[in-house]
């Protein structure tokens, strides 16, 4: 299988960035986009509410907001999927209400998405292929698009292998050469470099720019601001649904922005928040706040300590006998929170997943508080003190059908029985009392767990894996991904708390400043290997562990 | 009145299914009153037939409590007509090798037991393969229904096993009765062929209720239900649940199967339980889980069977009728399903969708198979891009 | 002697296996594309009284034909209308229409048909030479023209729904993943309808072949699960065309035993024989499918998010 060469530069000249004027005209003086007080409304939630927005050929037109701000349902409604409820759509002047993607297609719109929508069993040339053939595919005629593609914007992709053999780098890849296959006008960018590591998104934020370059308007949907001050040329703002500010990038600055999209100054932001935003590194002035030293100065004076989490030579074989881990060794040390950094799919997922019991490795052995739990149940370990926050909240952390209580403890139910029939006024009172502690916002811990928001569905793990007793070790997988910033504090506090009270901390995130300013080390994930590690005092850190996401030694 | 209401749309479906079963009738030759005369005869007209309806209606109920035991946990036990083969033929070998000195306080639970044991044993083959191989239950509880089905045949058609003792070519293929020790008491109505075994059904039905309602154990079979990576996650014995629970559900399968022998004429004989698995199906279907639902339910359609068999002594329609009637029912409201779900779910209802029902069937069977909402339509969750846990754990 | 025997067991195998090879095919195509249509049983079963009524009551076995695939084809709008356009659990209202196509049937054959009709149906056409291919010329070569004409439609099938061509791929991305396959402007829900009148053409006509050029008339729930097994062989078949041919193949040859050998004499019990094929696609299924991969998309439905 080739490797996607990459002819782009390793960063973005930044003064091609703020001109914002379009560098090619379009085909008319109308802009490749208008939104015309557009609103959705989902039941009870006005998820967009009298947004008004102009997108012009040749711009890369950025929208931002956090979480629930609306960003993803209007580049749905651009595409098709989701239809406005009032308001108007014009593509080039025209009116434009797509009845579904094959309609946005048709009109000259692209879009890559947030999560890939390439069919994992198919080949690259058969996902490119798909929806654009009768009966009998053109596949000369692709070959030779695809020739142009990489002659004009220096994408490269291995017609042959099959999409789930790709890194995600390839698969983004993909994704961007199917857009921009059919020669479209507007191309919709939903958070697309959420999965890539530092060296990947600079190759792919060169490649917006070329194609808008081209002439084609591009519509980048992001909550990161450093993503914004490189290639944007305008920035339209949401919040709750609403326009709120925007604007030539050029006349703003990050500070603004984040003041825009959260509502509030920023002076008060936490470093892992401010981090999350994007608002640190080199783009913005002043130097990154780290984690709070007592945490860094207990770790060294506990690094002698043994180790409350030890794994050795562990490997985790996946569905294809592939290693997904191969050979890791890792220890953490009461009172130390050590993050996991990487580009996803590098082995992170399944390293979580044996040490919290939902995997069995193949070989090597994992140690928790003195005890070898390798093949232990996730009962036995969280008996041992083992707290775990699982990446897919849906998936595997909660039960959402089920209350709020009865997530709380569903792992402790013994403790709640009379007679044989369960306790629910024990179990009430208990729940009320961990969800008061933990700030879990409900109507009621009756309440179906779906009825949370996200923020509150993760607090309420939080909730019930920290309230372990006794708790040695916390596990957390991406613990921040999808939330808005007060949930984010909230969680971050939680995890720096258990520290300080002498809990080991392991993180896993692909959110590299997060982890930067969270962290005493980072190890790296990289191809079922973990690399560094790398103090978060070194003041080369980010430097250093973006190296070692592209698998070169620091 | 709300349509979208279940019991609306239940109302209405079983009005629908009855008009085209009253058509049907008439295009057999019966006139509605003459019909409708039949079924009412055959349902309620006589002690006898009250007494038979209620023994279908205990029948199709212990079906239906095994059913949502294992719908709990997310099992959809379609091999009702096996479990109760095996149950009867289990039952069948237990009482006819009863010594006849043998009181009826130790022969009939005996029997019983081993009818709800054969039942368990024929489920527990499709619930260790769900369990450890993967493989869907549904596709192996239907399969078993059919060896199932055979193996009664086989017990009856061969004197090694189950045959009566073969004195002329014109000895029926059929098992030697059951002693009278064996047999379930009456309950002792006048003209009434009712026996214990519609209280037994109604207490079982009781328990279970309670177990699933109020126990540690029927809220982690929900758990399991629902999402069985979190149950894992939080410790809870996942296999092991969803094991016992399909196997549960074929012990009150086959305990349907020891009443039916325990029940005159107290032998085994081919076509003992001709669709009661289906039914007992649809009763566990339509009831959505409630087992106070499944009581009405199973009385409803017990009524039904009962009168259907009228219909074709009395007016000459073709039972099959009944069959229709049942069969509309359930294509009524599995098809409403989505349309009956409130308006707010229906907005969660999205492209991105459960994964195969071949490792993890849908949750609610009478509803679509889409995942548990999520609380923001507008913004979906992250998804993990990648291996999953789900695959990599395969 | 042993030739006789073995060309008899083979003629008897193919009888039975080209109807459940016909569905499967057509089941192939409809799981392929994510939809589990359990129905085929009940198809098959109404395409054979459809096509039996149809002949007796118009003298002609085309008439017939013409009615089982009319008939196969209703039965597959209504499966359509309830696993794809309601969004209705595939597996329940699956095994309900077969219910309501057995009952059905069999009232309407007490109203419509009378025992002992004769039924007007298919001969035997011998391919010359090749059936004189000893043993498997018999049984392959040997066929009616419905049956030639069905299996020449499966091959046909087969080569417009490969991977290789657009539909193809189609069909396996709508399966895989309906999201993605609408986000890359594919008509899921066309193709989705689609594949399940597929389904029900092809086993109404499998049903019909059963009836006008094996059986020759119609007896209640003559199919007797046949159906089932079509669908079993598709899983058993691990969604890849030759194996789900070879599968059916296997189950069908299983099912024709139960014929085959009391008329040779054999002394078996005929229940063994009876639950022969459900056993064998027992271990097939529990021995297979943990080595392969169903499409993702099985059973799911698929809507877009619809106006609040």
């Amino acid at each position: 299988m080739r490797t996607t060469a990459r002819t782009a530069p390793a960063a973005v000249p930044a003064d091609t960035a703020p001109s914002g004027t379009p560098k090619a005209p379009g085909t008319g003086d109308a802009p490749a986009l208008s939104l015309r007080a557009v609103r959705r409304t989902f039941g009870p939630t006005v998820a967009l509410d009298d947004v008004t927005l102009d997108v012009a050929h040749g711009e890369v037109h950025c929208i931002l907001g956090e979480n629930g701000a609306g960003k993803s349902t209007l580049c749905n409604i651009v595409f098709g999927t989701v239809p406005v409820s009032s308001g108007d759509v014009l593509l080039d002047g025209a009116p434009f209400a797509p009845a579904s993607p094959a309609d946005a297609i048709g009109r000259g719109v692209s879009m890559v998405h947030q999560h890939f929508s390439l069919v994992p069993t198919l080949t690259v040339e058969e996902n490119l292929l798909l929806g654009r053939s009768g009966l009998r595919p053109d596949r000369r005629a692709l070959r030779e698009r695809l020739a142009e593609l990489r002659a004009d914007f220096g994408l490269v992709v291995d017609p042959s292998a099959r999409v789930d053999r790709l890194s995600v780098g390839e698969r983004q890849q993909v994704e961007i050469v199917k857009a921009l296959l059919p020669h479209p006008a507007l191309v919709l960018l939903d958070e697309p470099t959420g999965v890539l590591g530092p060296a990947e998104i600079d190759g792919f934020l060169s490649t917006v720019r070329r194609i808008a370059d081209s002439g084609t308007a591009v519509v980048l949907i992001t909550h990161k601001l450093a993503e914004v001050m490189r290639v944007g040329d305008r920035a339209t703002v949401l919040r709750g649904g609403r326009v709120v500010g925007g604007g030539r990038i050029a006349d703003l600055t990050p500070e603004r922005l984040v003041t825009l999209m959260v509502g509030r100054e920023i002076g008060g932001l936490d470093a892992v928040l401010a981090a999350t935003l994007g608002v640190t590194g080199p783009d913005v002035a002043g130097p990154p706040a780290h984690g709070p030293t007592t945490t860094r100065a207990r770790a060294r004076a506990r690094a002698e300590e043994p180790a409350i989490l030890e794994v050795r030579g562990l490997t985790v074989l996946g569905p294809e006998g592939a290693r997904r881990v191969d050979g890791v060794d890792l220890a953490v040390a009461p009172g130390e929170i050590v993050g996991i950094a990487g580009v996803e799919g590098n082995g992170q997922s399944e390293l979580v997943a044996a040490v919290s019991g939902s995997l069995a490795p193949e070989a090597g052995s994992i140690h928790l508080a003195g005890e070898t739990v390798t093949r232990a149940s996730p009962a036995r370990r969280a008996a041992l003190g083992l707290g775990v926050v699982p990446e897919d909240r849906h998936h595997e952390a909660v039960v959402p059908g089920l209350s709020v209580a009865e997530n709380l403890l569903l792992g402790r139910l013994r403790e709640h029985r009379r007679f044989l029939l369960l306790d629910r006024r024990s179990m009430r009172t208990r729940a009320d009392e961990l969800a008061e502690r933990f700030d879990v916002r409900t109507a009621g811990t009756d309440a179906p767990l779906s009825s949370l928001s996200g923020g509150n569905q993760q607090k309420a793990v939080l909730a019930r894996e920290l309230s372990l007793d006794p708790l040695t070790c916390v596990v957390a997988a991406h613990p921040t991904r999808g939330l808005d910033l007060g949930a984010v504090d909230d969680v971050v506090t939680r995890l720096r708390e258990a520290a300080h009270r002498g809990v080991g901390v392991l993180v896993v995130s692909s959110e590299l400043p997060e982890l930067l300013a969270l962290c005493d080390r980072i190890l790296v994930a990289y191809r079922g290997r973990l690399l560094g590690p790398v103090p978060c005092t070194d003041p080369d850190a980010r430097d250093r562990v973006a190296r070692l996401m592209m698998g070169t030694a620091a | 009145m709300n349509l979208r209401h279940p019991l609306s749309v239940a109302v209405l479906a079983a009005a629908a299914a009855l008009a085209v079963s009253a058509v049907l009738a008439a295009l057999a030759g019966a006139t509605p009153v003459e019909a409708g005369t039949a079924l009412w005869e055959g349902m309620v007209g006589t002690p006898y037939a009250v007494g038979s309806s209620l023994g279908v209606m205990a029948i199709l109920l212990l079906v239906a409590t095994g059913f949502i035991v294992a719908l709990r946990a997310n099992l959809v036990n379609v091999g009702g007509e096996g479990q109760i083969c095996l149950g009867a033929v289990a039952a069948t070998a237990v009482g006819t090798a009863l010594p006849e000195s043998v009181p009826a306080a130790l022969a009939l639970p005996a029997v019983l037991i081993a009818a709800a044991a054969g039942g368990a044993a024929w489920a527990s083959i499709a619930a260790w393969l769900a369990v450890s191989r993967g493989v869907s239950e549904v596709i192996t509880t239907l399969l078993l229904n059919f060896v199932g089905v055979a193996v009664l045949l086989l017990a009856i058609h061969e004197e090694a096993l189950l045959r009566q003792e073969v004195t002329s070519s014109e000895t029926l293929p059929q098992s030697a009765p059951l002693p009278d020790a064996a047999h379930l008491p009456l309950l002792g109505v006048e003209g009434s062929p009712a026996t214990v075994a519609i209280l037994l059904s109604l207490a079982l039905a009781g328990v279970v209720a309670v177990v699933l309602a109020r126990t540690a154990t029927g809220l982690r079979l929900r758990a399991v239900g629902l999402s069985r990576p979190a149950a894992h996650r939080l410790g809870l014995p996942v296999d092991r649940l969803r094991f016992t629970s399909l196997t549960s559900a074929g012990a009150f399968a086959g305990l349907a199967g020891g009443v039916l022998v325990a029940t005159a004429p107290f032998v085994l004989a081919e076509g003992l339980s001709s669709g009661y698995g289906f039914s007992g199906l649809v009763v566990g279907l339509l009831s959505r889980g409630s087992l106070a639902a499944a009581v009405l339910v199973a009385g409803a359609l017990g009524f039904l069977v009962s009168g259907g068999i009228n219909l074709q002594l009395a007016a000459g329609v073709p039972a099959a009728v009944t069959q229709i009637t049942e069969s509309l029912l359930v294509l009524a409201i599995a098809g409403s399903a989505a349309w009956t779900v409130t308006r707010a779910r229906r907005g969660r209802t999205r492209g991105r969708t459960v994964r195969s029902p071949f490792r993890r069937p849908p949750v609610d069977v009478s509803a679509p198979p889409d995942p548990p909402g999520r609380p923001a339509a507008h913004e979906p969750a992250p998804q993990p891009v990648g291996t999953t846990l789900e695959e990599a754990r395969s | 002697m042993i030739v006789q025997v073995l060309t008899d067991v083979l003629v008897a195998s193919v009888a039975l296996a080209v109807p459940v090879l016909v569905a499967s095919s057509g089941e192939l195509v409809g799981q392929r594309a994510g939809v589990l249509t359990m129905s085929v049983e009940g198809m098959m079963l109404t395409g054979a009284f459809a096509s039996v009524i149809g002949a007796t009551t118009t003298g002609s076995a085309l008439a017939g034909v013409l009615c089982g695939a009319t008939a196969g084809l209703l039965f597959g709008v209504l499966q359509a209308l309830l696993s794809v356009t309601l969004r209705a659990n595939q597996i329940v209202t699956g095994i309900a229409a077969n219910a309501l196509a057995l009952a059905g049937t069999t009232f309407g054959a007490r109203l419509l048909f009378e025992r002992g009709t004769a039924v007007p149906g298919f001969d035997r056409w011998a391919v010359p030479v090749l059936s004189e291919i000893p043993v498997v010329g018999p049984a392959l070569f040997r066929q009616t023209p419905l049956g030639y004409a069905l299996l020449a439609a499966v091959v046909v099938l087969g080569i417009l729904t490969s991977r290789r061509t657009g539909w193809g791929l189609s069909i396996d991305a709508v399966g895989e993943d309906a999201a993605a396959a609408d986000r890359a402007g594919i008509p899921v829900l066309r193709i989705r309808h689609l594949a399940v009148l597929g389904v029900g053409l092809l086993s109404g006509l499998a049903g019909t072949q059963l009836a006008l050029s094996e059986v020759r008339t119609f007896s209640d729930n003559m199919t007797a699960g046949v159906g089932y097994l079509a669908v079993v062989a598709v899983i058993a078949g691990s969604w890849r065309p030759v194996p789900v041919v070879v599968a059916s193949l296997v189950f069908g040859a299983a099912q024709a035993l139960q014929f085959t050998l009391p008329a040779l004499g054999v002394d078996v019990p005929f229940a063994l024989l009876v639950m022969l094929p459900y056993v064998l696609a027992l271990v097939a299924v529990a021995g297979l499918v943990t080595h392969s991969r169903p499409p993702s998309g099985l059973t799911t439905t698929f809507a877009r998010v619809r106006a609040a």
